[in-house]
């Protein structure tokens, strides 16, 4: 077997990594700095500050699988590398939330897309926010860096059919279409990216920043949920941590005390702002888990003459901006289309219905071809975004209302993605929505998007993308870090993860995560060290 | 997180109190499934399934032991699921007692990952559907689980995809979603969407299924 685990081999040669679970007593320890989770933006700033010599303990919730674990099945993926066993919704249930949990984050499951934040948001933050240090120019070299450190380079494969039929679609109707960037090595290609890549191709933060780390000296703890930050005076003194027994959701009842000098939360949108709001973290303009943005994704299904094979294939390779920014940067909502993997679970779960119209709809899967609408939430007064608070016991929870400004772009979202599926071929489509039929035309599927109520829990709303709750900015009356991470009134404290965008990003957020993280791990790390 | 909730002990040791403010909002017709919570014990009509032999009550293997789901919410599965797989359901007796049981089983092999808050909800669901005044009155289902036609079961899912009121589309929506992906998720009903499972070459290469 010419395979080699990175992972197996480290753990192997002595990587310090111990597993919440296995602790029998409670434990102190210290470090330079504590980073809280593994994904995208805990990852980056543990390699990068343990590369410079610093002391770093790892803190993650999730627990540690890698390849002996990625089977390619949903059941066992979902239950365990997914918030919630994958049943995070918004506190109304009106919105399903897809987000990691495990070392590595939601890098560990997400779908390889890699886009740089566009030029427009972060024109946009520098004029609204005042970032000005943000500037599309500013943050190129990073961007370079992290392309290369995940290694970023566009899909050299044909797309499979799923993706096919968008660009497809888009052709016809002189809509721009381009291929993605993803971060693979070696990718077979296989479209199981979502469950946990079973080859290591992808270069998430398990195959990258999490071994660099590891092979640096830094510590990991996972089972380890990171419970409160525990201040004294204006300092974080120390963290407070509980450990989950190896079914990753029991609490064993055994704490661990973390010191150090400096406190990076990267437990991402809804996590970190959750972890401030425990930890009573000084807010005096209440800005916490406030202007959290999600993305929101509405879906179209469509039944195609020829196989599709949804379930194969590299899950993301064509994407479409012709919606995007037409609008200008703060006009009408602006959506990005994109294509999802379809395999039976999940098909099965996100097509709303049952008995013998569910099985119609599943029978049909081999042909079943999904368009994705992802609006860009948060660049329009209309557009707050949702607030993120805590429940009565402590774990954090997403109110999202879906305002009017939104509905009106999910329903022109539904009109362009019927379009382009019958331009591309489609025999009919379905739109996920509670009342929606199969139109076999176009005419009929547009009647329906104008007839049908966009109402909470009728349209099937999803979110992958979740972002701000810490945003940035250089006034502290509406932001909670600056453009550095740095929390506006906790001198060591910094924020290094999604959370920190003051809106969404109107791409897949990964590789924004990862540029930002490197910036300021790099100037946090300088800081630390001299 | 780091204390019990004081509503959850509250609830346990004084189950009259809630018992009453519960009667109070489901026959004013409140229907906030947030205010009503019934303990296992207040619905406990458990009587053994009349109409239907238990799937899970007859299960050749009951090696698996259910951590979440009580008798009464396997035997409202028992009754939801004919409607909710319908066609799917093999129709052989015996195939198709072991595919509802096994269904059930990963139903609550999978609620066991969804954490405390979520699970707090669908315990309110459940309860609400087992507790004969609130089935009747909320679900409109007027037989025990048990005794529920396959006929009835569907009206009763339609209802609450079609309803007017959120709440009922989102008590769905769980529904569905949790039965939906426990069934079609499995292996063994991969064949109904024509998934062929993961490539085999794949399969054959990959060190993780080499279990030799
Ligand atoms: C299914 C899916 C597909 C996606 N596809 C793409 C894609 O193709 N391209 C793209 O750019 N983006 C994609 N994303 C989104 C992208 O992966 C995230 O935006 C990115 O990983 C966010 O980085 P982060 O560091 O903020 O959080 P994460 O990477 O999610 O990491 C946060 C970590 O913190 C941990 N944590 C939370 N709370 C605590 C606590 N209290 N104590 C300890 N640990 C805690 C979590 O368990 C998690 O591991 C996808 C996401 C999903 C879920
Ligand atoms: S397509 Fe397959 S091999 Fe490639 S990154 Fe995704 S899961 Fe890994």
């Amino acid at each position: 077997m010419s395979l080699t685990d990175r992972i197996a081999q480290g753990l192997e040669s002595g990587w310090k990594v111990t597993d919440g679970a296995s602790l029998t007593g409670n434990l102190t320890t210290e470090a330079d700095v504590v980073v809280v989770g593994t994904g995208a933006g805990g990852g980056t700033t543990a390699e990068i500050l343990a590369r410079n010599g610093l002391s770093v303990i790892l803190v993650e919730e999730g627990r540690l699988y890698y390849q002996k674990d990625f089977k390619m099945d949903e059941l066992t993926s979902y239950a365990n590398l997914y918030q919630e066993g994958m049943s995070r919704v918004t506190r109304d249930g009106a919105i399903a939330i897809l987000q990691g949990r495990c070392v590595g984050g939601s890098t560990t499951v997400n779908w390889t897309s890699s886009f740089r934040t566009p030029e427009a948001t972060l024109n946009y933050w520098a004029d609204q926010f005042g970032l000005d240090d943000l500037r599309p120019a500013a943050m190129a070299p990073w961007f370079n860096g992290r392309e290369e450190r995940h290694n970023v380079a566009l899909w050299q494969v044909d797309p499979n059919v799923n993706n096919d039929i968008l660009r497809q679609g888009c052709e016809k109707l002189g809509y721009s279409w381009k291929i993605i960037p993803r971060n693979v090595k070696g990718c077979w290609n296989l479209g199981y990216c979502g469950v946990g890549c079973p080859t290591n191709a992808k270069q998430g933060a398990l195959m990258t920043t999490i071994p660099g780390a590891l092979d640096n000296n830094a510590r990991l703890f996972h089972s380890l949920r990171a419970d409160k930050l525990v201040m004294n005076q204006d300092r974080i003194d120390h963290l407070q941590a509980t450990a989950f027994a190896s079914d990753g959701i029991t609490p064993t009842g055994v704490t661990v005390t973390l010191k150090a000098r400096h406190f990076v939360v990267a437990a991402s949108a809804i996590g970190s702002p959750g972890l401030l709001l425990r930890s009573d973290i000084p807010d005096p303009h209440q800005r916490i888990g406030k202007r959290s943005f999600i993305h929101p994704v509405n879906a179209s299904v469509a039944q195609m003459p020829q196989r599709v094979d949804p379930f194969y294939g590299a899950p993301q390779s064509i994407y479409s901006d012709e919606f995007n920014f037409r609008n200008g940067v703060d006009g009408p909502v602006g959506y990005k289309l994109e294509v999802p993997p379809l395999h039976p679970g999940m098909s099965s779960g996100v097509i709303p219905g049952h008995g013998e119209t569910q099985i119609n709809n599943m029978t049909g899967l081999p042909h079943m071809q999904s368009v994705i609408a992802l609006l860009r939430d948060g660049f329009h007064p209309e557009s707050p975004g949702g607030t993120v608070s805590l429940r009565d016991d402590g774990s954090p929870v997403l109110d999202y209302p879906v305002t009017d400004y939104l509905w009106t772009g999910l329903r022109e979202a539904f009109h362009t993605m019927v379009e382009i599926q019958f331009a591309a071929g489609a025999e009919k489509v379905r739109l996920m929505h509670l009342d929606s039929n199969w139109y076999h035309t176009l005419a009929d599927a547009k009647a329906a998007i104008n007839r049908l109520p966009m109402e909470p829990h009728r349209v099937r709303l999803f979110t992958a993308h979740q972002m701000g709750g810490c945003g940035m900015g250089i006034n502290p009356e509406n932001s909670v870090v600056n453009s550095f991470g740095e929390h506006h009134h906790v001198s060591n404290l910094s924020v290094h993860d999604a959370s920190v965008f003051p809106t969404s990003i109107g791409a897949n957020p990964q590789l924004s995560v990862y540029a930002l993280s490197a910036r300021n791990s790099s100037r946090l790390a300088n800081k630390l060290v001299n | 997180m780091h204390e019990p909730n004081p509503h959850n002990s509250r609830q346990s040791q004084f189950p009259d109190l809630d018992r009453r403010s519960f009667l109070k909002t489901g026959l004013g017709g409140a229907l906030f499934l947030g205010t009503v919570s019934v303990t296992a014990g207040l619905s406990g009509c458990a009587t053994r399934p009349a109409g239907r032999l238990s799937a899970v009550g007859t299960r050749m293997d009951a090696s698996y032991q259910f951590r979440f789901l009580n008798r009464d919410d396997i035997t409202l599965f028992e009754a939801l699921l004919p409607a909710m797989i319908g066609p799917g359901l093999p129709e052989q007796p015996q195939a198709r007692n072991i595919a509802i049981a096994g269904t059930i089983e990963r139903i609550d092999a999978g609620i066991l990952n969804f954490g405390p808050a979520n699970q707090k909800e669908l315990r309110r669901l459940f309860d609400l559907l087992n507790f004969g005044l609130t089935r009747v009155t909320i679900a409109r289902v007027w037989s025990n689980w048990p005794n529920v036609t396959t006929t009835e079961a569907d009206a009763f899912l339609e209802r609450w995809r079609t309803s007017s009121i959120g709440l009922f589309n989102n008590g769905y929506i769980a529904l569905t979603k949790v039965s939906n992906v426990a069934f079609y998720g499995h292996r063994d009903f991969w064949h109904l969407s024509g998934y062929p499972g993961p490539p085999k070459q794949a399969v054959d290469a990959l060190p993780q299924f080499n279990n030799a």
